[in-house]
């Protein structure tokens, strides 16, 4: 569905992208992580064709990404609403826009609004709405054509739990559909939720890929051991169990607490990307 | 079930996207409308005080007050088509429309329909204005009045667009588009008759809008083809580099920190 090869995009002295490439299939939802600066914006940014690239190419279904726009959802990673529309009236021009007419206009943004719990603001207008709400009206206005491409951008930044959940639904509902999604997020666990493929970028390319299992495969977990009420022991190891049961076989004080970590996403994300921060 | 509704072509799927476009842009107009309330206000109040000051100084006094005003604040008007491409940018929303299945034409037809709109609709009732209370004659040819109108209105609106895509926030807009319509419509005669201002602002009018507007509306309420017709090729050309200009701006890249 979407191909990315070996894209690079300078900014003056600054090279934002490196040879990034990046498949996704239909059905599969893609996670990017990687920190701020490591080229996942950039990246939106060319697939949706708001910019181009310096060298490199991006295919959508075997188009260019100009000749696929109506296949594409994007929900960047700033806001970008009208303060004086209402939610209803965003659905409805970027509905409009993607050609949606009437009944099935309609039909699409309400089912939105319940999937994405809109329909308590639905006719207020957006600049009055939480930073949360506004972000799930920016997804919406991504979702509202049923695209079958998704790029979401830190789609659920500054939302609660349960519309966290929502939003985690209807994107795994669209994956089901069959539509390809790039989901960048910094909620790592979010990704476990959506079972997505995990990518990691840093300094403009992908420096890993896989799932979640074989990303941290390898990867050491914490093993740690409270002694009496003060002393603590906390050994990184890549067999937590084995190392516990040996650690409690070495020590002869009243074990307090006992804590086994095993490794995870966030493990796998300062072991590739934390020389990365910017 | 996903949709794959990309293929529409045709000319009845692109005026769909233009008309959402403008009926959003129609709302957001609505909803404030305060700048042009205010730009068709303050003329109507200008005419009613200065109208006895003209009459008693130039011949066809009311017609230069009230063509004179209409110019004048349909030249401030350029900060309302200023404005509403402006605040594309503030929102960050510009790029939310370039990612849809519009094109960029359909963008900017979209963008720019309810702003002519709103330029015609002012400089309408403003001559209605002039004509039932302040005694601009009424005109001979209605065709003339109408050409007229749109024109200044595409001219205004071309560069109202022109200026939003240079400027870097609404304050510089203000400024200049306040600062640049008082200085071309008083150096066009819009606000002091040219026949008693001095030999040198009378010899530069011709390079201001302001002057060609002026003669324009003055000419079409008079019925003259020749007077009318000179001043609509001018400003259409002024307006067809200020919108050419715009255009390539909008399309390629323009509000973001780089362009393409």
């Amino acid at each position: 569905m979407l191909e990315a090869i070996d894209l690079v995009k300078r900014y003056g002295p600054v090279q934002a992208l490196d040879g990034f490439s990046l498949h996704v299939e239909a059905g599969e939802i893609v996670g990017l992580v990687g920190h701020n600066g490591a080229g996942k914006t950039t990246f939106v940014e060319i697939v949706a064709n708001l910019i181009r690239p310096d060298s490199g190419h991006v295919t959508i279904d075997g188009k260019d990404p100009a000749a696929a726009r109506g296949r594409i959802g994007v929900a960047p990673q700033h806001l970008g609403l009208y303060p004086s529309i209402s939610p209803r009236e965003h659905l409805e021009l970027f509905g409009r826009l993607a050609g949606l007419r009437r009944a099935a206009l309609r039909t699409a943004i309400d089912d939105l609004a319940a999937a994405l719990r809109l329909t308590g603001f639905m006719d207020r207008h957006s600049g009055g709405l939480s930073g949360g709400q506004q972000r799930r009206i920016q997804a919406a206005t991504a979702l509202i054509h049923r695209p079958g491409l998704l790029l979401l951008d830190e789609p659920t930044a500054g939302a609660d739990l349960e519309t966290r959940q929502a939003m985690l639904d209807v994107v795994k509902q669209r994956a089901g559909e069959g539509a390809a999604i790039v989901y960048i997020t910094h909620y790592l666990p979010e990704l476990t939720d959506l079972q997505a493929t995990i990518a990691v970028a840093r300094s403009g390319g992908i420096i890993a890929r896989g799932t979640h299992a074989e990303l941290v495969d390898g990867l050491p977990g914490e093993v740690r051991l409270t002694l009496g009420e003060d002393e603590e022991i906390r050994v990184s190891t890549t067999a937590p169990t084995a190392t516990l049961i040996d650690l409690l076989s070495r020590t002869d004080r009243p074990v307090s607490a006992v804590d086994v970590r095993n490794p995870s996403l966030d493990d796998l994300y300062r072991s590739l990307a934390g020389n990365d921060a910017s | 079930m996903l949709r794959d509704i990309a293929h529409r072509t045709g000319a009845l799927d692109s005026a769909y996207r233009v008309a959402a476009v403008a009926r959003h842009n129609t709302i957001i107009r609505r909803r404030d409308p305060g700048q042009l309330i205010s730009y068709i206000v303050m003329p109507m109040v200008l005419m009613l005080v200065l109208k006895p000051l003209y009459v008693k100084a130039v011949d066809g006094g009311a017609t230069q007050v009230a063509t004179g005003l209409l110019v004048m604040f349909s030249v401030f008007a350029i900060a309302i088509a200023g404005n509403s491409i402006l605040v594309e940018r503030h929102w960050r929303t510009w790029d939310r429309l370039r990612a849809t299945r519009a094109s960029a034409t359909e963008l900017l037809l979209g963008k720019t329909i309810p702003i002519f709109v709103a330029l015609i609709v002012q400089q309408t009732i403003l001559l209605g204005y002039g004509i039932l209370v302040i005694g601009l004659p009424v005109p001979r040819s209605l065709g003339f009045v109408v050409l007229a109108i749109m024109v200044w209105g595409f001219t205004l609106l071309a560069v109202g667009a022109a200026l939003a895509t240079i400027v870097r926030s609404q304050g510089e807009l203000s400024v200049v588009s306040d600062v640049g319509a008082l200085t071309l419509s008083s150096l066009g005669g819009a606000l002091v008759p040219l026949s008693i201002m001095p030999g040198w602002a009378q010899a530069a009018a011709h390079v201001s809008p302001g002057y060609w507007a002026l003669s324009m509306m003055q000419a079409a309420i008079r019925g003259e083809a020749a007077g009318t017709l000179l001043p609509v090729g001018i400003l259409l050309a002024m307006g067809l580099v200020a919108g050419t200009f715009a255009v390539r701006r909008l399309t390629r890249g323009w509000g973001r920190s780089r362009l393409l």
